[in-house]
Order: C-alpha cells, then sequence, then structure tokens
C-alpha cells in the first residue's frame, strides 16, 4: 500500500516538475538597405521608399506616421533586390515630419525620418477672420484680423510668409506687409476718429481673401441742446408738445447712431419729474407728449443717461379755462359741471378730466369720482347706491381749479 | 336542434360597424386620450425596442404604460400611416366589443335569443359610446372586449375543468393584460371572481334539485371541490399578470409615481359639480337609470349573488366624491390616484346582460303579458318607445356632446409647425406648444423635436410638473394659479430645458411671453404664432437616458403581439366552427340554465314605477336649478352673473341686452365702446371667481358690489365693481356705465423710427451660419447690483444699460451664494426688466428666486391656492453673495418706446399718473416699473405693477400706485465684483465703453419723495403691444 502511495506520489511530482522551455531558435534578420533617400518632399508629390535585402522576405511591412495618422503597409513589389513602399496620398499630402519604421514580425528594421514641405508654389488659400464686427470710434478700440495661408492640401505655409493686408476707410487705402508666426498671421486694425465702415482684405502668393468689414459706431454722445415746439402755449390738456434736439454728436463730430435713447424729464412747478422718450434719426430726437390740462412751468432737460445732458428748456403753460360753473340738481345727487370755455371762449375738447372727492363732514375722505366732458360739459350723478344721504365737503377739481361745497345729499337743491 | 345563425347579433355587427366604424371618423381625433395612443404608436412604429422616448418630458419610458394596442397601430402604421393604424385598430376593438357583449350574455343568461339583444343594447350603451367617441380610451375598450370573450371560457374551465379551457382563457387573458393593465387586475376582482362563485353555484345547482335545496353546505362542498381549478387557473391569471408586462412593473418599481394628484372630475361631488355628474355618471349610466332595481333585483338572486355583489361595489365606487363611502373604501392614496369613471364603467358593462334580459321581457316576454294586462297594449307601446328613445336620445346627445361642447381646439394643421421644425435646425431646441390640446400629441408624433410638456402625466418628470397638479403646460391656464405659476417657471428660465421656441395657438399666453423676454418670430400660415427665445443653447448631443437591461426590452417587444398570435392560433378552430357552423358542437352546459322567464313579479314592476318616478323628480329638479340659475334676469344676482359671463365669453351682444334699456345705448354704440377698451381684463383674462353682493336691494332696485377675481397669464387682478339695477317688466338690467370721452387733437398723425432686421444667414445653406454673419452680442453695462432681503425674501436688484450702439435683448441670471461659497439658488429676471433696450437705454431689475412649487410632495397643498403665484425658495443658510451674469443679444422687435410719463400727483390714495402714448401702435398692456432710492441714490429696491387697461394710441391712461413702506429693507451686499457681461468682466466694460460716466444723471431722472425707508423713486415703462402692426 505505501509503495504504491510513494509510486503515485513521485509520478504527480514529476508531473510537477519544471519542464524544460524550448529555446528560441535564434532568427537571423535580413539586412536591408535604403534604397531611395528622400529627406525632404512637397506635400502632394507621390513618394515611395525602396530597399534593398540580402534574402527574400514574406512579410515585410512598412509604418508611416505623421500629423495624418499612422498606417502599416505592404510593399507594391517584393523581390529581393526591390523593395517598394508606395506611401498613400493622404500620408504624403500632409506637411510636415513624417516617420517610417521597416518591420518584420514586429522586430524593425530600420527607421527614420524626412519632412513634407509646404505646397506654396502649387496654389495658395486663405481662412481669415476679422471681429469684433463692429467698434467705437476713438482712439482705444480695434477689430483683429486674423489669416491663415494654406496650400492647396490645407497645410499652413511656413513661417515668414510674406502676407499683405489692406484696408480702406473713406478714401484712404491703406496696404502693409506682415508675415506670417506659428502659421498665422494677424493686424490689428485700429478704429478710426470718423464713424464709418472699414473694409479689409489679406493677399498671400497672389491669392486674395475675401472682403471682411468692421462698422465702426461712434462714440458717446456729448452734450446737446433742445428746444420745444406747440401750437399753442395754454394748458387745455389736448394739444401735443413736442421736444427736439439738435444733432447730438460724439467728440469726434460724429452724428450718434439711429435709434440712441434719449430721455426728456420734465421737472413741472409741483417737482413732479415727468418724462417722455424720443430716439435719434440722423443725431435729432423728437418725444412728445401732451400738454398739461392746468397751467405750468416745465422745466426740460434731455439726457443721453451717463454720457450727455442738454440744456435746461423752459415752457410756461398758460391757463386755457378761467373758471367753470357747477349746477347741483335732483336733490343735489344731480352735478352739471361746465361748460368749460377754452382760451378763445371755444368749448375745450371733449375729455378733459374732472375729479370729485368726497369727504364727510369730519374731513374724513369717503370715495372719489371721475368723470370726462363731452361738448364742453360733464355730469355726475351720485346715486343713492353710491352715497347715502347726509351732509358732505365735495371738492370738485378739473383745470387746476378746485371747487368746493358742502352740501345736504337728498336736501334741499337751492340754497 | 339546428343551430341558426343569430340575426340580432349579425345585425348588431352591422349595425355596429356602420354607425361606430363612420363616428369614429369624426370624434375619435377630438377625444382626450386617442392622440396620445397615437403618439406612443409612433415610437413603436420607430424604434420597437427601445423604450426611451426622448421628445416628451425631457425623455421618459413608454414601459410605462401597455404596449399592445400601441404597438398594433404601431405595426399597421407601416401599411396607410398612424392615423390608418388607429382606425384600424378601433374598428377591431368595436367588433370586439360587440362579440364580447354577445358571449358575455350568452354566458349569463343562456338564451341565444337574450344574447342577441345584448349584442344590440352593446351597440347603443351609452357608456360604450362615451368611453369610445369621447374619452378615446382603446387600450381600455380593448381589454374589456377581450376580458368579456375570456369569461365563457374561464366559466367553461372551472365548471369542466378541460384543459382546452384553460389554454383558451390562459391565452385570451394574456392579451387583456397587454394591452390595459388596470382592466385585467380589477377585472380579476370585479368580473372573475363572480364569474367563478356563479360557475361553481351553477355546478352546486346540478347536484340539487332546485335552487331552494341549494344550501351553503352544498355550496361550499362543490367550492372545495373546484378549489384545484380556481386555484391553478388565479395562479396563472397572477402570473400573466405580472410575467407579460414585467418591465412595466419593473418600471413602476423603480419610478414610483411620487406626483402630485391631478383633480379628476370622477372624485367630484356629482351634485355640487354638475358637469362632473353629467360625464361621469348621467351619460354613462344613461337609461340604465330607470332599470336599477331590476338589475339589483336579478343581480341579487341565488345565482349571481357574487355578481350582485360585485355590480353594488362598482356602483357606489362610481358616484366619486358625491357620497364619503368610495374614499373610505379605498383609502386616501388609491382615491385620488384611481380615476373612478371606470368603475361606472364596469358596472354598465356588467348590466349589459340583465338590461338584453329586461328588453328581451319587454318586447316578447312576460313583461310584455303583464304590463299589457295590468295597463293595456298602447301603455306598453308607450313605455317601450320611451325606452328605446331615451336610449337613443342619449347615444346621440353624447354623439354630439363634442360637437356642441368642444373639449378641445378647433383642428390644427400641423404641417406648417412640422416644417418650420424641420427647417433650419429648429429642432436642436425644445419647443413648446400653448393651447393645442390633445393635439399636441399628433404634433409630437409628427415631428422628431422634442418638447418639455407632454401628454402622458403618469410619465411626467421634471420636478416643475410632478410638483404641481397640472397634466400639461400647454393648457396651464385651465389649472389657475399653479399653471400659470408652472409656466411661468418655464418660461423664465427656459435655458434650463434648452427651451427656445413656443407656439402660441391661444392668445391668452402671449403678455407673460412677452414680459418674460420672449419675442415674437412669425406667424405660420395655420394661424399659429411663433415665439422665441435668445439666448438658449442647442439640445446637447449626448442626452440622459435611463435604460433598461435587454431582456426587458425584448420581452417588451415580443410578448405583447406574440399573446396575440396564440391566441388567434389557439381559438382559430372554435372562431371557424362557430363562425360558419361548419361542425355540430355539443352546447355548452350553461345554456341548460336558461329560465323560462314566464313569471314577471307584479311587486317589481310597481317598484320599478315609482322608482322611475323618483328618477325623473330628481332629473326634473336639477333641470330646475339649473334654469334658475341660468335664467339671466330672473334676479339682481342672476343679471349681474351673466352680465360678467357674457363678458367673459366676450358675447357682448348678449352683454348688453342686459343693460338698461332706457340708458338708450344702441348695440352698435356698445360695440364701439367694447371694440376700442383693450387692456389685460379685456382680452388677455379668465374670470375665476365672482363674487355678488346685493344690497339695499328693493322692489325695482337693487345695488350689487361685485368683487371680481380675474386669472391673467401675468398675476391674478382682483377687481371691484359697483352697479345699479333696476327691474323692467319683470326683468332686471344693469345701468351703464360713462366711458371716456377724450379725443386726441389729431386725425392723422405720423411718426418717424429706426427699424432694425436681422438676416439670420445671408447665404442660403444648410451648413452652419458663416462667422461673418453672426452679429456680435451687443455690449451692456450694469450699474448697479445687490442683494437685499425684504419681507424675509432675497432678490437681486440692480440697474443696467445697453451701451451698445445696437438695440439689446437682455437675459440677466443670478446666483447665491453663502459665505463658504456654496451655491444657494439660481434664477432668472422675469418681468421686472425691460427685456429689449435700444441703445444707450437703462433698466431696473429684480430677480426673485423662485422655488418650485412644494417641492417634496409630502407638503401638504394649500387648501386654496395662494393667490401669489410666488413660491420663494427656501433657504438652508444665509445668502451672503451673488453672481450676476447678463447676455445681451441683438434684438430687432417690441422696442416701442413711446409712452411718456405726463403727469403725476401724489395724494392720499398714493400716486395718481397719467401715461400718455405718444406713438403708433397701441400700447395693451403697460407695465409701470418702480425704484426706490436712498439719500445717495442708491437703489433699494424695484417694484413693478401692471395697469389693467391699454394706452390707445394718442390718448392717456391714468394709474395709482401706492409707494411701498421700506424701512424693513436690509441691503446685504453691493458689490459689483462678480458681475460679468457677455461672459467679460462689467468692470472692463465699463472702464472701455463709458470711462467717464456720468453718474449724477441717475440722480437727475428721480422723483424725490420722502417715502418711509427711501428718498428717491423712478417710474419705468414697458410696454405690451398685443397687435404690432
Amino acid at each position: 500500500m505505501r509503495i504504491r502511495i510513494v509510486f503515485i506520489l513521485s509520478l504527480i511530482l514529476i508531473g510537477c516538475s519544471d519542464k524544460q522551455e524550448e529555446q528560441p531558435s535564434k532568427v537571423v534578420y535580413p539586412k536591408v538597405d535604403l534604397v531611395s533617400n528622400i529627406t525632404n518632399s512637397i506635400a502632394g508629390e507621390a513618394i515611395s521608399l525602396t530597399f534593398k535585402a540580402d534574402t527574400d522576405i514574406n512579410n515585410i511591412k512598412l509604418q508611416i506616421k505623421n500629423a495624418f495618422g499612422s498606417v502599416l503597409l505592404s510593399p507594391d513589389v517584393s523581390k529581393k533586390e526591390d523593395i517598394v513602399f508606395q506611401i498613400p496620398k493622404n500620408y504624403t499630402r500632409v506637411a510636415g515630419p513624417c516617420r517610417w519604421k521597416l518591420l518584420v514580425d514586429g522586430h524593425t528594421l530600420q527607421k527614420g525620418t524626412f519632412d513634407i514641405a509646404t505646397n506654396a508654389p502649387k496654389a495658395t488659400y486663405i481662412e481669415s477672420y476679422f471681429g469684433p464686427r463692429s467698434v467705437t470710434a476713438g482712439n482705444n478700440d480695434f477689430s483683429m484680423l486674423t489669416i491663415a495661408p494654406t496650400d492647396a492640401y490645407d497645410n499652413p505655409l511656413d513661417d515668414g510668409t510674406p502676407v499683405t493686408v489692406k484696408y480702406q476707410f473713406q478714401d484712404n487705402i491703406d496696404e502693409l506687409q506682415i508675415e506670417t508666426e506659428s502659421f498665422f498671421a494677424f493686424y490689428n486694425v485700429r478704429s478710426t476718429l470718423k464713424s464709418g465702415r472699414i473694409l479689409v482684405t489679406a493677399e498671400c502668393n497672389g491669392t486674395s481673401s475675401k472682403e471682411l468689414a468692421t462698422i465702426v459706431y461712434p462714440d458717446n454722445a456729448v452734450n446737446f441742446s433742445i428746444s420745444s415746439s406747440s401750437a399753442h402755449n395754454y394748458a387745455d390738456g389736448n394739444q401735443i408738445i413736442t421736444f427736439k434736439s439738435d444733432v447730438i454728436k460724439d467728440q469726434y463730430g460724429n452724428i450718434v447712431t439711429n435709434g440712441t435713447l434719449v430721455t426728456f424729464v420734465i421737472k413741472n412747478d409741483q417737482d413732479a419729474y415727468l418724462y417722455t422718450i424720443g430716439t435719434t434719426i440722423n443725431g435729432v430726437a423728437e418725444a412728445k407728449t401732451l400738454h398739461p390740462d392746468k397751467a405750468a412751468t416745465w422745466e426740460i432737460q434731455a439726457f443721453v443717461t451717463g454720457a450727455a445732458e442738454s440744456n435746461t428748456d423752459n415752457f410756461t403753460f398758460k391757463a386755457a379755462i378761467k373758471d367753470y360753473p357747477v349746477h347741483f340738481s335732483k336733490g343735489n345727487r344731480n352735478i352739471d359741471v361746465g361748460p368749460f370755455e377754452s382760451f378763445m371762449k371755444q368749448l375745450i375738447p371733449d375729455g378733459l378730466l374732472l375729479k370729485l372727492d368726497i369727504y364727510d363732514m369730519n374731513g374724513a375722505f369717503v370715495t372719489s369720482k371721475k368723470t370726462t366732458t363731452k361738448n364742453g360739459v360733464c355730469n355726475i350723478y351720485l346715486g343713492e347706491y353710491f352715497l347715502a344721504a347726509g351732509k358732505y365737503k365735495l371738492k370738485i377739481s378739473a383745470a387746476g381749479i378746485t371747487k368746493e361745497f358742502i352740501k345736504d345729499i337728498d336736501g334741499d337743491t337751492v340754497e | 336542434m339546428e343551430k341558426k345563425t343569430n340575426t340580432l347579433l349579425i345585425l348588431a355587427l352591422i349595425v355596429g360597424l356602420a354607425f361606430h366604424g363612420s363616428a369614429i371618423f369624426f370624434t375619435l381625433e377630438s377625444t382626450y386620450d386617442a392622440l396620445i395612443h397615437l403618439f406612443f404608436a409612433d415610437h413603436y412604429a420607430n424604434s420597437w425596442f427601445d423604450p426611451w422616448e426622448y421628445r416628451w418630458y425631457t425623455g421618459f419610458t413608454v414601459q410605462s404604460y401597455p404596449p399592445l394596442v400601441h404597438q398594433l397601430i404601431g405595426i399597421l402604421s407601416y401599411i396607410g400611416g398612424l392615423k390608418f393604424g388607429m382606425y384600424a385598430v378601433a374598428l377591431i376593438a368595436i367588433v370586439l366589443f360587440i362579440t364580447g357583449a354577445y358571449r358575455y350574455t350568452l354566458l349569463m343568461t343562456g338564451s341565444r335569443r337574450i344574447a342577441g339583444y345584448g349584442a344590440v343594447m352593446a351597440v347603443f350603451s351609452s357608456t360604450f359610446v362615451e368611453t369610445l367617441h369621447i374619452f378615446g380610451q382603446l387600450p381600455s375598450v380593448s381589454a374589456l372586449s377581450i376580458l368579456l370573450h375570456a369569461m365563457t371560457e374561464i366559466y367553461l374551465w372551472i365548471k369542466t375543468g378541460k384543459t382546452r379551457y384553460f389554454i383558451t382563457s390562459a391565452t385570451m387573458l394574456a392579451v387583456t393584460v397587454t394591452s390595459h393593465h388596470v382592466t385585467p387586475l380589477f377585472g380579476m376582482v370585479f368580473f372573475i371572481a363572480p364569474l367563478m362563485g356563479m360557475a361553481v353555484m351553477d355546478a352546486a345547482r346540478e347536484k340539487v334539485n332546485s335552487y331552494k335545496a341549494l344550501t351553503f353546505k352544498v355550496f361550499w362542498g362543490t367550492t372545495l371541490q373546484h378549489f384545484w381549478r380556481i386555484a391553478k387557473f388565479g395562479g396563472t391569471a397572477i402570473f400573466l399578470l405580472v410575467f407579460c408586462i414585467f418591465p412595466y412593473w419593473y418600471n413602476s418599481k423603480r419610478n414610483p409615481i411620487t406626483q402630485v394628484a391631478i383633480p379628476h372630475g370622477s372624485r367630484d361631488n356629482f351634485l355640487e359639480v354638475t358637469s362632473s355628474g353629467l360625464v361621469f355618471f348621467i351619460i354613462p349610466w344613461g337609461v340604465f337609470l330607470f332599470i336599477l332595481p331590476y338589475f339589483f333585483y336579478r343581480y341579487f338572486s341565488k345565482r349571481y349573488v357574487f355578481f350582485g355583489l360585485s355590480f353594488a361595489l362598482l356602483t357606489i365606487l362610481g358616484t366619486g366624491g358625491t357620497t364619503p363611502i368610495p374614499l373610505m373604501m379605498l383609502g386616501e392614496t388609491a382615491f385620488n390616484i384611481l380615476t373612478l369613471d371606470r368603475f361606472t364603467l364596469w358596472a354598465t358593462i356588467m348590466a349589459l346582460p340583465i338590461f338584453a334580459e329586461f328588453a328581451y321581457r319587454m318586447v316578447e316576454g312576460d313583461l310584455k303579458v303583464l304590463i299589457q294586462s295590468k295597463f293595456g297594449g298602447v301603455y306598453h307601446r308607450v313605455l317601450g318607445g320611451l325606452i328605446a328613445g331615451g336610449m337613443l336620445f342619449m347615444v346621440l346627445f353624447t354623439m354630439t356632446l363634442g360637437y356642441f361642447r368642444p373639449s378641445q381646439p378647433a383642428k390644427i394643421k400641423m404641417l406648417p409647425i412640422v416644417n418650420f421644425l424641420g427647417a433650419d435646425s429648429h429642432d436642436s431646441w425644445r419647443y413648446l406648444p400653448l393651447g393645442f390640446g390633445d393635439q399636441m400629441a399628433w404634433l409630437s408624433a409628427q415631428s422628431g423635436a422634442m418638447t418639455v410638456d407632454g401628454n402622458y402625466h403618469s410619465a411626467r418628470r421634471l420636478p416643475e410638473l410632478t410638483t404641481r397638479a397640472i397634466e400639461r403646460i400647454e393648457n396651464s391656464k385651465f389649472r389657475g394659479v399653479e399653471g400659470i405659476g408652472s409656466l411661468q417657471q418655464f418660461l423664465t428660465v427656459p435655458e434650463k430645458y434648452n427651451l427656445k421656441y413656443i407656439f402660441s395657438n391661444d392668445k391668452f399666453y402671449d403678455p407673460i411671453l412677452y414680459y418674460c423676454g420672449w419675442q415674437r418670430l412669425q406667424q405660420l400660415e395655420n394661424g399659429i404664432m411663433v415665439w422665441e427665445k435668445l439666448n438658449v443653447a442647442p439640445i446637447p448631443q449626448i442626452m440622459p437616458k435611463q435604460d433598461v437591461p435587454t431582456i426587458m426590452k425584448i420581452m417588451w417587444g415580443i410578448i405583447p403581439l406574440t399573446t396575440v398570435l396564440i391566441a388567434i392560433f389557439v381559438n382559430i378552430q372554435m372562431i371557424w366552427v362557430r363562425l360558419l357552423k361548419s361542425k355540430k358542437m355539443p352546447e355548452h352546459s350553461f345554456m341548460k340554465l336558461e329560465l323560462p322567464y314566464n313569471r314577471f313579479p307584479p311587486k317589481l314592476l310597481t317598484f320599478s314605477h315609482w322608482w322611475a318616478l323618483l328618477v325623473l323628480i330628481c332629473l326634473g329638479y336639477g333641470m330646475y336649478i339649473f334654469y334658475v340659475k341660468n335664467v339671466a334676469q330672473l334676479s339682481p344676482n342672476n343679471v349681474v352673473e351673466s352680465y360678467y359671463d357674457a363678458l367673459d365669453f366676450k358675447e357682448f351682444s348678449t352683454a348688453h341686452s342686459y343693460l338698461d334699456p332706457e340708458d338708450n345705448i344702441d348695440i352698435a354704440q356698445y360695440m364701439l365702446e367694447v371694440s376700442v377698451t383693450d387692456g389685460i381684463l379685456s382680452s388677455y383674462a379668465k374670470l375665476d371667481s365672482l363674487g355678488i353682493e346685493i344690497y339695499d336691494e328693493t322692489e325695482n332696485s337693487a345695488k350689487a358690489k361685485v368683487a371680481t377675481r380675474w386669472i391673467t397669464p401675468l398675476e391674478n387682478v382682483f377687481n371691484n365693481d359697483y352697479h345699479e339695477l333696476v327691474k323692467r317688466k319683470n326683468k332686471w338690467y344693469i345701468k351703464s356705465e360713462k366711458v371716456d370721452n377724450d379725443i386726441p387733437p389729431d386725425q392723422l398723425f405720423t411718426a418717424n423710427g429706426t427699424t432694425y432686421y436681422n438676416h439670420g444667414r445671408r447665404k442660403i445653406t444648410t451648413q452652419e451660419t458663416y462667422h461673418e454673419d453672426v452679429l456680435k452680442q451687443p455690449v451692456l453695462e450694469i450699474l448697479s447690483a445687490k442683494l437685499v432681503k425684504y419681507k424675509g425674501q432675497y432678490s437681486v436688484i440692480g440697474e443696467l444699460q445697453n451701451v451698445d450702439n445696437t438695440p439689446a435683448d437682455v437675459v440677466i441670471n443670478a446666483t447665491l451664494y453663502n459665505d463658504d461659497n456654496k451655491e444657494l439658488a439660481n434664477y432668472n429676471a422675469k418681468h421686472q426688466i425691460k427685456h429689449k433696450l435700444m441703445p444707450k437705454e437703462t433698466t431696473t431689475f429684480k430677480i426673485n428666486f423662485e422655488g418650485i412649487a412644494w417641492s417634496s410632495t409630502k407638503d401638504t397643498l394649500p387648501p386654496t391656492f395662494d393667490p401669489d403665484q410666488f413660491t420663494p425658495v427656501s433657504f438652508e443658510e444665509q445668502p451672503t453673495k451673488f453672481n450676476l451674469q447678463s447676455a445681451g443679444n441683438t434684438a430687432n422687435t417690441d422696442l416701442y418706446k413711446h409712452v411718456a410719463l405726463q403727469d403725476l400727483k401724489y395724494t392720499e390714495q398714493g400716486f395718481d399718473g397719467v401715461l400718455f402714448n405718444s406713438g403708433v401702435q397701441e400700447v395693451t398692456i403697460p407695465q409701470l416699473i418702480i425704484s426706490y432710492y436712498d439719500e445717495n441714490s442708491e437703489l433699494l429696491w424695484v417694484d413693478h405693477k401692471f395697469i389693467t387697461e391699454g394706452v390707445r394710441i394718442q390718448r392717456k391712461q391714468f394709474f395709482n400706485y401706492k409707494p411701498l413702506e421700506l424701512d424693513s429693507l436690509e441691503v446685504i451686499n453691493s458689490s459689483l465684483e462678480n458681475v460679468f457681461v457677455n461672459g467679460l468682466p462689467n468692470k472692463a466694460v465699463a472702464d472701455k465703453i463709458f470711462p467717464n460716466r456720468k453718474i449724477i444723471h441717475g440722480k437727475q431722472q428721480t422723483q424725490p419723495f420722502n417715502g418711509k425707508g427711501f428718498e428717491y423713486l423712478k417710474f419705468e415703462i414697458n410696454s405690451y403691444i398685443g397687435n404690432p402692426k
């Protein structure tokens, strides 16, 4: 039994013992020489690498690696004397260093590098950008023109390639020479003092870029003056008064952009700040508002907020309505006001606002009612649902004239 | 006995197909649900196995609804398009329903004659008409029909125990499960359980000689005998329910419905909300209401007693909130998730066989004899005519309900919208339809573009939607405050969901679009207005997706149609035999249980008469109440209510007829006066509530104080109006009010201005826009910005200026941080800003930090919604810093600036001011933005006020504004350090563009006022123009 166990164990041990690894047979790599000696080439030209070997090699490969990518090529002709690799077009069109490695079974036999130069003579294309699209007149703004000249295969041209930049503003056309650096050339087109449009273009190796433009907008407005005008200067609450600025310009004499917002602030004699708004057309802003409905003096000043203000203009409105009659009837519930006569004794145009404030005899506010005139008169009826019977203080105000009455509602009409 | 073709069944099928089949073409597309199913079908037609659907809710899974019907439509759509598929499936459903009703009746009564009646009754059952033609519930109808078919098989399995019946019943149940999940789930309880009971009862009956001898003991013994059959079937049913739509259950587990329940009419108290009562009770029950006692009498007989219990339960559950019983039975959660109308649907379907039996007895059976002997032949004919007439009336009434009271907006031509979305990469952004109704699903089905909205509310995913009881944003105006609130969140921060385009079919939403900074792009040829928002980035290429295991996708894609194929394969022989009567089949055992019907209980007849009388009285009373409430001039209250109703619905000639004839305002004059008043109330408001207080009423006069609450897209408007009422010739009238007599001085008016136009692309190309066609972003400058706390709420306020030479559209976004630079909240300026600025124009702004309302659904919802739509975000920590990002984009519309502040006066009631429109566009809704400053002219607060009436051209508009008290206001931070313009630091912009800014200009334009906590204020005007010319 024991013998048997020992026997089995020894068998196992033998089985587990390290087996002698087969030594790799010594591979003798063939000797290969580069026949064609390319150190420089031009993008787009066909390139082939030719090698010469001392023996026939079956699985020889060439690895090509450049900016386009990396690829493993098989030889086009594979004779002992003449192993030719044709490099694909995609690779020969990309300028820059191109590395190659000759491989057999993953073993590098030889390697090398050659440069592909940009093909400037064939054709030059220009990629150009210009921005921002608008600048402000003056001395501290500019748009940048960026030019990237390339050859026919989109390789950027070598540093130091001359680029001609031309820019036009009004009657001037300027031209200057710059050079590419790190594959592109740039030029800052400085803003002008006059507003307008600057057109730029660039030229390289006889190829021109498209036309690019930046608009020179006027600078911030400077102080200006305003005037007011109206059909008459009576406070009828109906006519329209127009405020107008002179031509608003910037410090260089450019007319400000159309649409510039001008706020006409009106301060009336009650110290209320009113306003109306105009936007400029050819530098002139015009704004309108309605006449007040009572005598008033207006001080008008216009602003381009933060940048410019105008002189202060005064406009005095004379009272159009001197007085108006008030008539109570139907137990003082019906109030007829008018006729309102304007400055030529004409009936005022419809729509004059009349406000009735009602206070109780202790002076506490009860309610108010508004109406507008029609054909020069207006009427208020204090219905029973609106106001209970009793004694009230009635304050009627229209056209800046306030009248007070103490009336017994539902009382005797005749006083 | 030679089997003959059942002529009544054939007749029912012909009439049913002709009637429903032709009517669906006019009804189905305007139902609530049909187009949603169409959208799902479109999903399957395009990607059968991938359940993720990007087009709604920023993505959801279609495994949230059983797929069979959708997949059927999807497959059929390859033959003749989606709609062909839908109609084909609807036709199949109609046939299945009629035949299903026939077989169910046959099973219940054992009489082929009565079963024929059942088929005819099914065609004209108002509940079926409603479910198909008003609700459009195709899956529900299909599932129910197949369940009816399955019932015979289930009965036979329990009764005979033959494996053949087990297989047929299981295959049919599988089809039911894959068409609709709720039907088999509740069908098990309400249909199959009583059916099993009946089968056992029948088996027990065979053991004894009469029903009298059938004691509980006998029944119990039989039950035990059949126990394994029942258990086997029950187990199989549960297995099928889980297995066939396993991905559905998996998804429900993974994405539990945590959203706020949406109010549904079926949960209303039908006595209070009569419209819900009509739709969810009167229509489905219809004529059945009169015959209820017979149903209960028959269903509580010994054979049917289990059906009786089930029927009673369904009837009670279907009453919704009318009685507290459903709530008690279902519990709070189930009550608020389930729509209770389905219980009524099942109850009425369950009643069909008994109704058929009643009809048979009435037309040719013992009831006819009884009535004729008791009341005479004429009465019988009249009664029969009344019942038949009543049925027909209900069918016609239901069918035409959608025609007279459209539940959907008029049909929209989708092609222009689909073309718009397809052109020029417009589908790189999300869109939102407004006022489309359920047609939005049809738009989605036709376009690959995505929307933030959706029409299957169980799958809602965005927190803005799930936290509020709104089903769609599209119809948010019908959801009042919370609907509008939710919509406003999407409109204010559209960047969050890459939302750029809005298709508006309802001008109600226009003002809020404008004030949130949207602009009109163009009107499409179908009349839909397209609005766009600038400065929104397109949808990223890679979007989040919730993936499911491949096995789920395969199950979902294969099982449903397989169940149909298996069911057809298994049943084909029987169908063939049954249709062609090619082989003599043994009679089923239930056929022997046909009752002789020779003695209709006279007491039941009498009781039924009394019952019918009671129902008639109730109906009559309801109609009387309806009449009294709606006769316009019967009482002062009615006339005021009718007047406001007429104004709300813009029925001006009706409104005019309520005015006192003695005021002598002719209709032409009235219409003119109405037509010239524009403004938020007359053009963009929906009357929400009306409080009428009548006082000082005498015989012939009264006064009314009318407190109205209007829902407008912007905010709620409360108004108090006073009216004097008079009674003339027994009719009450309203005294008319005075109109503004103001006339402008000029007839013809000229105005000049600068207008702008942006090409977009100058060269027509499908490539990206050329670099030189991209406009420069206008440069803005932030003049001041502050983080303030006022009344416990944090806001960022400030002032900015368009310092460029082109008009700017302004988007401004603020982020709050605490001392540890932890981000706390982020929001955009909503309507307290002028979004469109001319060159050098300034605007003040305020950014409120709005939280998603009731963001944890556990919060109890306020019982009545807060009139202020605003839900301030709740801060866990104290914000101390802010970051402000503003972006300008070239604007070319909505640049109307011609409203002047013409007069301003301070009185005890606040500021009385006058606006004057000096330009040539009618301002529909003027908005005042009021800013407050301290003694150093430093901005303190920004407030706003919408003026309810518009400013007409060359005319004035009065306003009143009460200044706030700001003594409690606290300025937390007023640094301009983290303020950016178009991504650049504000300081750099300011130094370059405005090195010599005249700061004093700010002060020179403000109104000195000695207020509480402030020294100056300023009124700015922002004008919304409803119809730009």
